[in-house]
């Protein structure tokens, strides 16, 4: 049997740099993105004979704002990796989206090449939130670009809410998670705003919800879409039942991925590399490098930080198999907090409560340091 | 042999600031004694705390040669004195060795309370004052008002005072001709057995302890055995000599009316207390000089490092410093929440202060101490008495049939117009009020008699903070007196925590409790279930505060399978845990017992 593999394609483009932003993305021209096409294309070419013994299943094309290149250029390539790749039948693949640039033409074309899955940044749906976090878009556009999409028979949606935003109130959190729940989605993802150093919005030293308030959002979110029968399957995503991202899923459960474009990271053959980050690099093709290592960090730790930001969890007899290690003394640092309410375990599998997951840094911090 | 009649011996009396250690120099000056090009600023105060800090900790003697308009060479010994009411003792010990004083007051600020404490010691030793006016240079001087003041307030003649600028060096000269006309020659006999009077001592590694002295008899010489009357110690000498001010200078005796040192290969300064009287083994004195009294520690508090790992550095560190000053006593403590370290007792807060500040500065320790505490006396119900400082042995109510608690009398100097912000801080503070007299015209003092435990939190600050500076304070130990003392327990989640107890009068218990009920809720983060912090007498509990649950601490990206930002992360709050002390299970950070610990800045 062939393993399995998760492609990522990144598209560092963006119309104009949100106020919160700071992952690798800018506005380009388009000799520059077809430039950087072609060199994604070249790029897929040159992984595949690397790839011979594994099949595909998901194919994410992450940004930036995949959407905003255009129809031709994504169909573009996305037929190289079928020509390239052993893309199973029903493979997931996900293009994120933009409300802005989500156009008909866009949806025909991604349509005919089997893409199957959107994930649009709507963010919230008031437009003074998305015009302080100089979002592109309104609560309109976001609204009408979702249905355009639902028309063209796009049905796995998934649709982004950013929340603990400057002057936001719960009942602002819960406005905006309700008209988009009007709008249907299979899938979304919850994230609270972190002002990043150095981007223009922590330039403007914004007041937001303090840590109650923001843990209430979480909360509240919680509890609105289990009501709207939804499954919190991991700290900041929820999904219908069957309509997990296969390909997020990934990241979590240490499986393989291949990241390309530049700034994409990969996860391969026990390897952890990236590329650079500067589109130029990837043009001229500089190759990836070794992820940054980071002390203290074997795939232990990495597996106990991811794992237990599911609802998986960690199954302890896995974990004993898998790493050939006592799971005890991570049973140790996570039983005192059954009684907390901040984990639980079932058959021994070990998880999070939503109350856990608010606080899982302090958490994993803890038992990271219980198996030194 | 040397005329005893050439000799002068004399200390600077003076407050902090008042110019002092300037004033030395300028004399060293005058006796060419050093020369420019050697002369190191304020020679005297050689280390670089006391610079800083401009105050003299340990005593030190230099000798000048100094030829007068007499056409007569003299030679001079000044002994500097400690500034500070914590050292009154070496102070009053470095005073005997002397025939004179130099009175040093500033033109401006005039008499302060530490000045009038000295002074005072002074002249009941039987010494000659001199005053000396300094800072005449400053725009606010007033020489004529201050001479006034000297002859109201201390009653001594002042008007033919030397006006000087020992800064801008004007007039001193006329200083040095004071000196040699006023000081009153010494008159020991030189050929009674040896008395010499310890003033000070220093370790050194090459030669063992350096042994400071004034010869009151007859003579010492290399080779003669001697014992220290006092602690009984005896040592054969080695060396003798001059202290000249870049050094020692070895001779082959020194007699009566002579200051000095010796080295004989003593390994710890413990054995040549200050104030203790040399004499010869073979033909002793049978009058050892009056006055000696061992160190006799005021305050005492743990001092622990906040690297528990440090602990050997913390011992060595303690261990050096002891070498040179004996009046610093430490014993191994250990407690649940700060680990290992030691209960060390001092002469005063300043004394203790400065121990502290040279454990980090010249050792490199980071330090965690815990809150000062008096010595407190107990009669037992079984009818024994012991003596507690430390709240870890506070006997349980039950078995207390009386509580005493240390006394002192404090005198604090004023303008009078603080005296309205001064009296019911004292009063706060349980102080009860003796008298109060004008000085003059002006200024004011007042004389309580104050709980110890009241004065060493912060009652020097906030006296300073309430009179814009202009007060002084002196004290002494008086007494003890039966008190309502209680034991504060300080619990975390329930679990007590020794480090933070401590001993108070009933009535000052609950606000002090409520402050650091406080101060621990600001300074512990929020854990990942909630805290009671609580502080309780016996069982009951006084106060109470929470620390709330940590609701939110999560990274909720992971883009694009970029798991690096989060790694390192919790990477670092791993760093930050392992910074945490763990009390049972609350993890409190160092920074927050520093808090709780510094009481001083309220």
């Amino acid at each position: 049997m062939k393993n399995k593999l998760g492609l990522y394609i990144h598209i560092p483009f963006c119309a104009s740099k949100c106020s919160y932003c700071d992952f690798y993305s800018f506005a380009a021209n388009d000799s520059q993105i077809d430039e950087y096409i072609k060199a994604l294309i070249k790029e897929i070419k040159n992984w595949s004979e690397k790839c011979t013994q594994y099949v595909v299943d998901t194919v994410y094309f992450g940004g930036g704002t995949p959407s905003l290149i255009g129809g031709d250029r994504l169909v573009s390539v996305i037929k190289a990796i079928y020509s390239e790749f052993n893309v199973i039948k029903d493979a997931e693949i996900t293009v994120e989206c933009n409300p802005d640039s989500i156009n008909e033409d866009l949806l025909l074309k991604l349509k005919k090449v089997n893409v199957n899955r959107l994930s649009i940044g709507i963010q919230s749906m008031q437009d003074d939130m998305l015009k302080a976090l100089s979002r592109r878009h309104t609560a309109i556009q976001a609204k009408n670009a979702v249905n355009l999409a639902k028309k063209h028979g796009f049905n796995n949606i998934s649709l982004d809410l950013m929340y603990a935003l400057p002057n936001q109130s719960i009942d602002m959190v819960l406005d905006s998670l309700n008209q988009m729940l009007e709008l249907e989605p299979t899938h979304l993802s919850c994230y609270a705003l972190k002002v990043e150093e150095g981007t223009p919005l922590a330039k403007q030293n914004p007041i937001l919800p303090d840590e109650d308030i923001s843990a209430d959002m979480y909360n509240a979110i919680c509890e609105t879409l289990k009501n709207h029968g939804f499954e919190h399957y991991e700290i900041s995503n929820w999904a219908k039942n069957g309509y997990y991202s296969k390909h997020n899923s990934r990241y979590w459960d240490l499986s393989e991925y291949l990241g390309i474009g530049s700034s994409a990271h990969s996860l391969f053959n026990s390897q952890r590399f990236e590329y650079s980050a500067n589109i130029n690099d990837f043009i001229l093709g500089v190759k990836p490098i070794e992820e940054e290592k980071v002390d203290g960090f074997s795939q232990i730790e990495e597996f106990i930080m991811l794992a237990l930001r599911t609802s998986k969890g960690i199954n302890s007899l896995d974990y004993e198999q898998r790493f050939n290690k006592s799971f005890k003394p991570i049973e140790k640092a996570l039983k005192k907090y059954i009684a907390h309410g901040l984990a639980q375990n079932i058959d021994n599998t070990w998880i999070l409560t939503e109350t856990g997951f608010l606080v899982s840094n302090a958490i994993l911090s803890d038992v990271l340091t219980s198996i030194e | 042999m040397r005329s005893q009649d050439k000799i002068r011996n004399f200390s600077i009396i003076a407050h902090i600031d008042h110019g002092k250690s300037t004033l030395a120099d300028r004399l060293l000056e005058q006796c060419q004694a050093v020369s420019q090009r050697e002369m190191e600023e304020q020679l005297l105060d050689n280390m670089d705390l006391e610079r800083e800090r401009g105050i003299t900790i340990k005593a030190r003697a230099v000798r000048m040669e100094y030829k007068a308009d007499d056409g007569e060479t003299y030679h001079i010994n000044l002994i500097d004195t400690p500034g500070h009411v914590d050292f009154n003792y070496e102070v009053s010990r470095s005073l005997a060795a002397c025939e004179g004083a130099l009175l040093v007051v500033d033109a401006a600020q005039g008499i302060e309370a530490q000045t009038l404490g000295n002074t005072y010691l002074a002249i009941d030793a039987g010494l000659e004052v001199l005053p000396v006016v300094n800072k005449i240079d400053l725009p606010a001087a007033d020489p004529q008002r201050v001479k006034q003041e000297i002859e109201d307030i201390i009653g001594v003649p002042a008007m033919d005072a030397p006006e000087i600028s020992a800064k801008m060096g004007i007039n001193i000269h006329d200083v040095m001709e004071d000196i040699v006309a006023n000081v009153p020659a010494p008159s020991g006999d030189v050929n009674k057995p040896l008395r010499a009077l310890i003033f000070d001592s220093q370790y050194d590694p090459y030669k063992g302890v350096i042994v400071y002295m004034r010869l009151m008899d007859g003579h010492i010489k290399a080779g003669m055995k001697v014992k220290m009357m006092a602690t009984g110690a005896e040592f054969q000498v080695i060396e003798c000599g001059y202290l000249h001010p870049l050094g020692l200078s070895p001779q082959d005796a020194l007699y009566a009316g002579e200051v000095g040192y010796f080295t004989a290969s003593i390994k710890k300064v413990a054995d040549t207390r200050v104030g203790d009287t040399v004499t010869e083994v073979d033909n002793p004195t049978s009058e050892p000089l009056a006055g000696y009294r061992p160190a006799q520690p005021m305050v005492y508090c743990g001092i622990y490092t906040e690297d528990g790992s440090k602990y050997p550095d913390l011992r060595d560190a303690l261990e050096k410093l002891q070498l040179n000053d004996a009046a610093l006593s430490f014993e191994p403590e250990s407690s649940v929440a700060l680990g290992f370290g030691f209960r060390c007792g001092f002469l005063g807060m300043l004394h203790m202060e400065i121990i502290q500040e040279r454990l980090e500065r010249e050792f490199d320790l980071d330090l965690v101490t815990t809150l000062p505490s008096v010595i407190y006396e107990i009669v037992k119900t079984d009818g024994t008495t012991i003596y507690c400082d430390n709240p870890h042995d506070y006997p349980d109510p039950a078995q207390i049939e009386e509580a005493r608690e240390p006394f002192v009398k404090a005198s604090i100097i004023t303008p009078q117009e603080f005296v309205g912000n001064i009296m019911p801080m004292c009063q706060e503070r349980r102080s009860i009020f003796k008298d109060m007299v004008y000085l003059d015209s002006t200024l004011v003092e007042l004389h309580y008699e104050m709980p110890t435990n009241e004065i060493i939190y912060d009652f020097f600050d906030a006296l300073k903070a309430r009179t814009k500076g202009y007060a002084s304070l002196d004290y002494e130990l008086s007494d003890y007196r039966k008190s309502d003392l209680v034991k504060v327990d300080m619990l975390l989640n329930g679990d007590q925590v020794d480090a933070l107890s401590f001993i108070a009068h009933k009535d000052m218990a609950y606000a002090r409790a409520r402050r650091i009920c406080e101060k621990l809720k600001d300074n512990i983060p929020r854990q990942l279930f909630e805290v009671p912090i609580q502080a309780a007498i016996g069982g009951k509990v006084i106060a109470r505060e929470t620390v709330k649950a940590m609701r939110k601490d999560v990274l909720a990206k992971c883009y694009g399978g970029d798991i690096t930002r989060k790694k390192k992360l919790l990477e670092k709050q791993k760093e930050g845990k392992k910074k945490m002390r763990s009390l049972g299970t609350v993890q409190v950070p160092t920074e927050a017992f520093l808090a709780v610990l510094k009481l001083d800045e309220e």
